[in-house]
């Protein structure tokens, strides 16, 4: 794992992250990021990315199975150098089997079989063997496991979001908790600024909003002539 | 084995200076990665920053005088091993409190970067470090003026 003397460097010239659900707007564009993530070690760079696109559905492309999705994780958590990300990794995807356990029982379908590939880590089995528990029999290990479930049968879809979003958050925080100037740290950051990234996305009012604010921004002075509101006086 | 002995009290004559200087450019240069990173993102307040990561130096200062205190011991079979007793180990503590302060700094302008209000406080732990680089420095010029010869 690389401890380049930059890294310093990189993480002082973050902003700090504000708390999940607290902003409208991420505290730095991703163009901005990324001209700061060039102070990575190309290795780091490259490993970092590809975090990054196993760990968002935006960035897979449309047509992969969930075996190809599988096999990727498979290959690449194993080879992720620093264990603090190896965990987070592993653990994002035990979540995200979690949850297409909770969406598959909610639309009704039986549990998967043996030798079905739809899910990832040390839960597979266990939930398709406590398929009837409301919480797949993980209240004791993942406590939200339940109000996920309630969440998602209620078809609360923004609820379950925010829930599933504020749980992954936590566990990013806590893991940034122990490290401040490596890859780790920097890492981090960039996949707790994904959430923001995401969340704030999600908002389309104030979404609307920014967008007017960046759009009046840009006119300058010409806004005046684009003002509905002036042109109907 | 006079030849060693003695090299071994020059070796310690000069690893107050020697060491303490290695820690200072390391710890000058880790508090200065983080000074020129805050520096990308602060729109002013950019001497305080620079100035912080000046700290580590004081090091050096105080192996110099360590340096000075030790040489006024000739380097004898009899003085050596005292001489590099207390010459490298000053010099391992001054180092190691360079870098460690060295990191201290960097935390230190990540936080008050993001609050500046807590500048004057956040400064407080590399103090700490430096109060223990004190201690080395105090305490290996008692024991050279203790050293026979």
């Amino acid at each position: 794992m690389a401890r380049s003397p930059r890294y310093y460097m990189l993480m002082a010239s973050l902003p700090p992250l504000p708390p999940v659900f607290t902003s409208d707007q991420t505290p730095i564009s991703r163009l901005r990021l990324e001209r700061r993530l060039a102070l990575l070690e190309p290795d780091d760079r490259a490993e970092l990315a590809a975090i990054e696109d196993l760990m968002r559905w935006d960035r897979l492309p449309l047509d992969i199975t969930d075996q190809e999705i599988l096999e990727r994780a498979h290959s690449f958590i194993p080879q992720i150098r620093s264990a603090t990300l190896r965990e987070v990794a592993t653990w994002r995807l035990e979540v995200r089997t979690v949850v297409a356990g909770l969406r598959r029982r909610a639309l009704g379908r039986p549990p998967p079989s043996p030798r079905e590939p739809w899910g990832y880590g040390r839960w597979v089995r266990y939930i398709t063997h406590n398929w009837a528990a409301t919480d797949f029999g993980l209240g004791g290990a993942l406590p939200w496991v339940a109000e996920f479930s309630r969440l998602i049968n209620q078809n609360d879809t923004l609820g379950f979001e925010r829930e599933l979003l504020g749980i992954t958050w936590q566990y990013m925080s806590r893991a940034a908790d122990r490290h401040f100037f490596t890859f780790e740290a920097v890492a981090l950051y960039v996949l707790r600024w994904d959430i923001i990234s995401r969340w704030t996305a999600y908002n389309g009012r104030l979404a609307q909003e920014r967008f007017d604010r960046l759009v009046n921004a840009g006119l300058g002075e010409y806004a005046e002539l684009f003002d509905t509101s002036s042109a109907t006086r | 084995m006079d030849t060693v002995m003695e090299l071994l009290g020059w070796a310690g004559v000069f690893s107050p200076l020697a060491l303490g200087a290695v820690g200072s450019m390391v710890g000058c240069m880790i508090a200065g990665q983080a000074a020129c990173g805050a520096l990308l993102e602060v729109e002013r307040g950019y001497g305080r920053y620079i100035g912080l990561t000046a700290l580590p130096s004081s090091q050096t200062i105080y192996g110099i005088v360590v340096m000075f205190a030790l040489m006024t011991r000739t380097v004898t079979v009899a003085t050596a091993p005292g001489l590099a007793a207390i010459g490298i180990l000053t010099g391992v503590g001054l180092m190691m409190s360079a870098i460690s302060q060295g990191k201290a700094l960097a935390s230190s302008i990540s936080a008050s970067k993001a609050k500046p209000e807590v500048f004057g406080l956040s400064i407080a732990p590399a103090a700490i470090v430096e109060g223990f680089a004190v201690f080395v420095f105090v305490f290996a010029l008692v024991l050279a003026g203790n050293l026979a010869g």
